[in-house]
């Protein structure tokens, strides 16, 4: 089922493209990375998705309907910065979200224990650290217990500890099939957590696929062995490895996703060679970040 | 509708600026319009008379005279709410609260409507005080008693009602035009005041030189401060045996709704088309 779909959504501010004709599809159980450097368009794009910023031209359907209140219901969104009433205490504020989502006050106890509030729930939320307002936004979000959540920027003040929290909670929620739009720039947290990624540079897509397709092109292995001459020699008659690189007296291969590691140890068995060295190294998002960044 | 009204209530309750501008208001209101009285003591205290009358007996308790007396001074105070409409409205502006209630599943028409529910539950509620001040006073003071004077000229309370209503409804297109409190609210108190009264008497009564137009009197009619203090007319002079406008005149009410209609569609419109 396709939870999201947009059609050329644009917006520009005076000369300025902030984003350009944007396709894309989320699935449902996607768990959805947002990547790009800062300025490349996320938050503009989910600011146009959640009705507070108005595009220029192009359209968007939530659950295939057009947008609506009602279909904002079932999204739970953090946007940049945590925004709640200052006067008013962690419960009460949940207290109005509840009251906007029609969703009931009986999940706000739950949640403020979820997100490590609790203890505090009744202290107003302007004498809050910044990891706490965080906490809270996340909290909001996942009152209503909506199938989908829009999280940008979610470790955003956070500290180490609550950064593990949060992504394991973003990996809990995600088990229970719910559909996650992540926006970070953190490469790595998006690495641990999604399972699909789109690349935006200057309001551009430049990328969308699956984050498991796309690090496979950087999985390699690194073999040694006593004799390097007769390693190579043999190597080269092994299909699927599309790079060889000699480094630091070990070869490095580059290889198909098809080929297991153990496919490339059994081979070398056979044509009795004992390695020394067999390291499996997954690729990093990273790596393939910059790759499509430089690309372009 | 009474979901809007209820996330109306849990924002403003726990605000004190909100309780402590609407007690002003109602402390006010109730000292001034009940206070009448004992100001006409004092002025006899102080020896004062009007052309030889005592002013202890001017019959401005008397139903349903007390209506538009009470009602027209009660006008003045207007602005205390309208303080609270744009506190309130700034402070969504700037937490931006308002885009995260967007976010969380309102719709801007529904974020205008519970705006309107909580202006529509001040302008109520000033006016149910308004009443009962004008009640009790009137029941210890009036001459004339009996259900049919007390009921008598109460259209005024209605007029009251729509004129605090769209005042509020003014003040909530501005802050939501402006964005910034401080500005709108001294704005609001100079044009209420001073700028447009000043306007008004030039085009009513223009200085000869000027050579205006004869309908600038007219013109001057449909000014939207003008236009609601129209609902209202003046009442004292009666006590000096002058003419006044002793009822509320529908034309000038339908001058008021079309301000108010203004007002809220262009406040929707504001909001629709704005990136929040």
């Amino acid at each position: 089922m396709t939870i999201l779909s947009t059609q050329n959504l644009t917006k520009k501010y005076g000369k300025l493209t902030a984003l350009n004709q944007l396709n894309f599809q989320i699935e449902k159980g996607m768990v959805f990375g947002l990547l790009g450097p800062n300025g490349s368009g996320k938050t503009t794009t989910l600011g146009m998705l959640l009705n507070v910023l108005t595009p220029t031209s192009g359209s968007f359907q939530w659950f295939g309907e057009p947008p609506s209140a009602d279909s904002r219901k079932k999204i739970g969104a953090i946007l940049e910065t945590p925004c709640f009433y200052p006067y008013m205490t962690a419960s009460q504020n949940l207290k109005v979200v509840a009251q906007i989502k029609n969703c009931g006050t009986q999940n706000i106890d739950p949640t403020l224990k979820t997100v490590g509030l609790y203890e505090r729930r009744n202290d107003p939320f302007k004498t809050y650290s910044l990891g706490m307002k965080q906490r809270l936004a996340i909290g909001a979000a996942l009152l209503a217990n909506p199938p989908v959540l829009i999280l940008d920027e979610p470790t955003n003040g956070l500290d180490p500890h609550g950064i593990v929290e949060i992504r394991e909670l973003v990996i809990q929620i995600a088990q229970s099939g719910k559909t996650i739009i992540f926006a970070s720039h953190l490469l790595d947290e998006v690495q641990k957590v999604c399972t699909d990624f789109m690349v935006l540079r200057k309001g551009q897509k430049l990328f969308q696929g699956n984050v498991k397709v796309a690090l496979s092109d950087q999985r390699t292995v690194e073999v040694g062995a006593s004799n390097l001459d007769n390693l190579q020699t043999v190597l080269s008659e092994f299909n699927g490895i599309r790079k060889l690189e000699h480094k630091d007296g070990k070869y490095q291969l580059t290889v198909a996703p098809e080929i297991q590691t153990a496919d490339i140890s059994q081979f070398l068995f056979d044509k009795k060679i004992v390695l020394n060295h067999l390291v499996e190294k997954e690729g990093s998002l990273e790596k393939q970040f910059l790759k499509i960044l430089s690309e372009q | 509708m009474k979901r809007l009204f209820q996330i109306e209530w849990l924002k403003l309750k726990h605000y004190r600026p909100f309780w402590v501008l609407t007690g002003l208001y109602a402390l006010l209101v109730t000292l001034i319009c009940a206070g009448v009285h004992f100001f006409f003591i004092f002025l006899k205290n102080q020896g004062a008379d009007f052309r030889g009358v005592d002013p202890t007996i001017i019959p401005f308790y008397d139903f349903p005279d007390i209506w538009q007396n009470i009602t027209y001074i009660a006008t003045f105070f207007k602005i205390f709410l309208a303080f609270i409409v744009i506190i309130t409205t700034a402070n969504e502006l700037i937490n931006k609260t308002l885009r995260q209630n967007i976010i969380d599943g309102m719709g801007k028409k529904g974020w205008i409507q519970s705006k309107l529910l909580l202006i529509g539950g001040l302008s109520l509620a000033a006016t149910l005080l308004l009443f009962f001040v004008g009640l009790i006073s009137g029941l210890l003071l009036s001459h004339p008693h009996g259900y049919p004077h007390i009921l008598a000229s109460t259209s005024f309370l209605f007029a009251y009602f729509l004129e605090v209503f769209t005042f509020l409804t003014f003040a909530l297109f501005l802050i939501l035009l402006v964005r910034r409190s401080g500005l709108v609210i001294v704005g609001l108190m100079m044009y209420t005041f001073a700028f447009e009264p000043f306007l008004g008497v030039m085009l009513m009564f223009p200085p000869n030189e000027f050579n205006f137009p004869s309908y600038t009197y007219d013109l001057a009619q449909l000014m939207p401060i003008r236009a609601l203090n129209n609902l209202i007319h003046v009442p004292y002079q009666k006590y000096a045996f002058r003419e006044i406008q002793d009822f509320v005149s529908l034309k000038e009410v339908f001058i008021v709704c079309c301000w108010l209609s203004f007002y809220i569609g262009m406040s929707y419109l504001i909001l629709k088309n704005r990136d929040l």
